[in-house]
């Protein structure tokens, strides 16, 4: 929604924003060349590292953000997709498959995963949706912990056999980042993308105007669940350890849903933004306050929820409006902007 | 299995039912009345077992007493929960996403207070009561579980009549009906959701405060019963009080028989299995029960 300039403002400002198109449009392949070529810049393995991260948690909140944003079916389980493509990557890594293969493995399974989970628990609607979710991550780490072939709760030792490369896992996940990112621009502006906000909206009007909110719903999920997948994967492969209790763990699925909804839920660039900052806090936090951490999540999960509900995204555009808007109308277009806010909050909210 | 070992698992299930009824229909009022899935039920859980603890540790009250006491105790607190954060939200005649996230948010909170104070190693309440057993003939019943058993009873008894002939009760009906019709007759909206969200609390408490004498618990307590609560009311339908105590039969049942079929390991998924077999088998009759809600409301 952050593409959208507010209704009450198109005439003052056609111009710039012709230039602010231009703008926007070019700002992500500066962004990729940018992050394309820091590695050449000489920087310590702990912020290569740092990065990757990073980059991980962006491709699984822009995963989580096509469903509970676009879509507005919030999931507790997502951890249940992460823990599928790490564990899909580890076993095929470990077995002598090209990584890369592996990593596409690692999206599969999760999305006909996502398929298959989705066949029921979409007979639920909005919040009994999503509590089901957790229900299905419950039952996936029950079953994790006793399953042979990966080792059940001690875990799982990827063995690669080739050198560690730590440039290459950090363009891997770049490039994933950078998948997910595109992918989510394209559902954005494609017609599919159009149905799922209209499904978010309001779901029998969306069915009445033709769109299946069923089949809508399923298609999103193994999509959300492929590109979360394939973030677990690369993760696995290089941390080259796993085990049930951290990639399926409930944690898991409470830091992929907090990402999008720090930054801005249903806003691509939103999602982008609370991974960045969702990656540097977490390794900072946990280093110095690891009892705390769930205080302090939860506690910002309710400051965002009741201060600014569009998140971080939401009230730098509040701030950029404000900032621009030229003195002498200010009134008039300011309640335009906040008309178009309600109307956001409103579509946003239910 | 003989027909003995049948009776001792039915009554078992039927003890447990009613445990499960009293944890299920504090999640049921609120939805109720306000439309929010609260979340937060599961660390109201968990707070209201280590409540019973520290009492019966520190004051060497009965845990039943104990029980007691965290109804009204977790009233006041429901009541705190519901002016400092929940009427904050928009008003909403259907579950939004910003109460679901705020009560999750208040959960992850409670959780971490938990940890903070209690660590993270396993509790139990050992009262000279916990291993005692009455002997019916050749049916045993643990009398711990009977206890429990009577107390959920009562609460849920004692909810019903509140429900049924108080002023306060009558207007949780009008709401969970039609919340503009209540209005329009004059019902006080804000008074009457503070008030429940207080007693969702209290029960939530409760519950925890019993659960805590069969079972030992740790912070993250109240997740597997959250998840069991929400079968129950997926089973029973949304907003009765006759419907939860069918729902919390129906899982006891299966959770108690279950154990001859499936490997003790496997357990944890017992609830979900349930709740997947049902909405496969029967979506028509969740169809119709989520129809029969949007008429309602």
């Amino acid at each position: 929604m952050g593409e959208e300039a507010p209704a009450g403002m198109s005439t003052a400002v056609i111009a710039p924003s012709r230039l602010e198109a231009r703008a926007r449009a070019g700002l992500p392949w500066l962004l990729l060349a940018v992050l394309a070529l820091l590695p050449t810049a000489g920087l310590t393995p702990n912020i290569v590292r740092l990065l990757f991260i990073t980059f991980v948690w962006v491709t699984s909140s822009l995963g989580w953000n096509l469903l509970g944003g676009f879509t507005g079916q919030v999931s507790f389980g997502f951890a249940v997709f992460y823990g599928l493509g790490a564990y899909t990557a580890a076993l095929m890594i470990d077995r002598g498959v090209n990584p890369y293969l592996s990593f596409v493995a690692a999206g599969l399974v999760p999305a006909v995963a996502a398929f298959l989970i989705g066949l029921p628990t979409f007979r639920l609607r909005g919040p009994y949706f999503a509590i089901a979710t957790i229900g299905v991550s419950e039952a996936t780490r029950v079953i994790m912990n006793n399953l042979a072939i990966t080792g059940g709760a001690s875990g799982f030792r990827i063995m690669e056999h080739r050198p560690f490369r730590q440039v290459e896992h950090y363009y891997t996940a770049l490039g994933v980042a950078a998948l997910a990112v595109a992918a989510s621009f394209l559902i954005a502006h494609s017609k599919f993308g159009m149905g799922l906000r209209a499904i978010k909206q309001d779901e029998e009007a969306a069915a009445d105007l033709g769109v299946n909110p069923y089949a809508y719903k399923l298609a999103i999920h193994a999509v959300a669940a492929a590109l979360t997948g394939i973030a677990g994967g690369v993760f696995a492969r290089y941390a080259a350890f796993i085990y049930p209790q951290g990639v399926f763990a409930f944690q898991t699925s409470v830091y992929i849903l907090l990402m999008p909804v720090i930054g801005g839920i249903g806003t691509v660039w939103g999602a982008v933004l609370g991974g960045v900052i969702f990656g540097i806090v977490e390794e900072q936090l946990v280093a110095s306050f690891p009892q705390i951490h769930l205080l302090l999540y939860g506690g910002l999960l309710i400051l965002i929820i009741l201060a600014e509900p569009d998140g971080l995204v939401g009230l730098l555009g509040k701030l950029f409006r404000r900032l621009r808007t030229p003195r002498r109308n200010d009134g008039d277009t300011n309640s335009g902007g906040r008309k178009a806010d309600q109307v956001l909050r409103r579509a946003g909210g239910g | 299995m003989t027909f003995i070992d049948f009776l001792n698992l039915l009554i078992a299930a039927l003890l447990l039912a009613g445990i499960y009824a009293v944890m299920s229909v504090g999640m049921t009022v609120i939805y109720g009345v306000m439309k929010i899935v609260n979340l937060a039920h599961a660390g109201f859980m968990m707070t209201g077992a280590y409540f019973a603890y520290e009492v019966y540790e520190r004051l060497h009250l009965d845990p039943i007493l104990a029980a007691l006491l965290a109804f009204g105790f977790f009233f006041l607190v429901g009541i705190a929960v519901h002016w400092l954060l929940v009427r904050w939200l928009p008003p909403s005649d259907r579950p939004t996403l910003q109460s679901l996230l705020l009560m999750f948010g208040l959960w992850l909170v409670l959780q971490n207070i938990g940890y903070l104070i209690w660590g993270n190693t396993d509790r139990s309440i050992l009262t000279p009561r916990t291993l005692d057993l009455v002997h019916l003939g050749p049916i045993t019943i643990s009398s711990l579980r009977l206890v429990v058993f009577v107390a959920a009873v009562g609460c849920m008894a004692l909810l019903e009549v509140a429900l049924s002939r108080t002023w306060f009760g009558r207007s949780v009906r009008a709401l969970i009906q039609n919340r503009y019709a209540g209005r329009i007759v004059g019902v006080d909206t804000e008074k009457t959701a503070r008030l429940t969200f207080g007693l969702g609390i209290a029960f939530a408490g409760v519950a925890g405060a019993l659960l805590a004498t069969l079972f030992s618990f740790d912070p993250d307590f109240g997740r597997p019963f959250l998840l069991r609560a929400f079968v129950i009311i997926v089973l029973g339908g949304l907003e009765s009080v006759s419907g939860v105590a069918l729902g919390a039969l129906i899982l006891a049942l299966v959770e108690t028989f279950s154990i001859l079929l499936v490997p003790a390991e496997y357990q944890p998924a017992i609830s979900f299995g349930l709740l997947v077999v049902v909405l496969v088998v029967l979506p028509g009759g969740i169809a119709s029960l989520w129809a029969k809600r949007r008429r309602l409301a």
